[in-house]
């Protein structure tokens, strides 16, 4: 057992849930995000400030959930999932003209039902939206059917996606 | 350094598109000019001085081929990279647009970050070269 405190200083995982959102400007944090089959999750980072940013939703739109009505979890859907997780970026600091956006997911699974096609779906409306907010993609890992790990290291913004045993740097 | 850009494309919608995703970009851009034809694109650079042309190739009036073949002929405009973005993707074609010294090649449809990637680089790389 390493009992010297410089060398157990260790980065904390901040776990994203499904439907869930965190926000971090902690550099020894690491937002991370499990089983992204055709959900998306979504890295946003500013390089300037530190401050990074992760949503795992699992559906492209609220209005379809409650059309002109309270929605019960805002994070479960991309629209309002991503204007919950850039505002709290933006309450610590953030700008939106900094913000570097990575993805991934949006697979279409084995297991699941071609009919909804819930992943290309998820795909699409996040390009829709970054492009009416004036943001680009800058990174992503998407379609396919393989379930991914999305992780952000808020310390440089390092975008990690895990698949299958296999790790690359988005 | 603040850019001046031509856009030439017969649609609108387009020339939009592409417009959009260069002042989204964070390049400094000082002027986004747009022609519908290559016919209007030469006209307009007989009087405007521009940085970069990003032009489609089917077009009314003159193709865009035929409108880099003028620009990149006349010693007026020869140093204006061009860059063809357009549907027509084949080995061939790509050939052709090298050889008459095209800058770069985009394949319709794109997505906006293949414009801005091509357009930084190219006039990240032409800035270099003149300083």
């Amino acid at each position: 057992m390493n009992l010297n405190p410089l060398r157990r200083k260790c980065f904390l995982k901040q776990v994203v849930d499904i439907s869930d959102a965190k926000v971090s400007s902690n550099p020894e944090d690491t937002l991370i995000t499990y089983s992204l089959g055709s959900c998306i999750g979504v890295s946003a980072y500013d390089p300037v400030c530190k401050v990074g940013g992760m949503l795992h939703y699992q559906l492209p739109s609220s209005k379809q959930d409650a059309p002109g009505g309270t929605v019960r979890n805002p994070l479960m859907y991309a629209d309002t999932g991503m204007e919950i997780m850039l505002k709290k970026m933006f309450s610590l600091g953030a700008e939106k003209k900094r913000i570097k956006v990575k993805i991934a997911g949006g697979a279409q699974m084995l297991n699941d039902n071609d009919f909804f096609k819930i992943g290309k779906r998820n795909y699409t409306v996040i390009r829709q939206l970054l492009w009416k907010n004036g943001m680009f993609i800058d990174g992503e890992d998407v379609g396919g059917d393989a379930p991914r790990t999305l992780s952000l290291a808020i310390q440089d913004g390092t975008v990690t996606v895990k698949s299958r045993g296999e790790e690359k740097t988005l | 350094m603040a850019y001046k850009i031509l856009v030439v494309d017969d649609s609108a919608t387009m020339r939009a598109l592409i417009k959009r995703t260069l002042t989204m970009s964070g390049l400094e851009i000082e002027r986004l000019c747009e022609a519908g034809s290559g016919k209007q694109a030469l006209d307009l650079l007989t009087k405007e001085s521009v940085d970069l042309i990003l032009a489609d190739i089917n077009m009314p009036e003159m193709n865009g081929i035929e409108m880099a073949e003028q620009v990149l002929a006349n010693p007026a405009t020869c140093r204006i990279p061009v860059v063809v973005v357009s549907t027509e993707a084949s080995q061939t074609r790509i050939q052709e647009l090298k050889t008459i010294g095209v800058k770069g090649f985009i394949h319709k449809p794109f997505t906006p970050e293949q414009i801005r990637d091509a357009v930084v680089e190219i006039l990240g790389a032409c800035h270099a070269e003149h300083v």
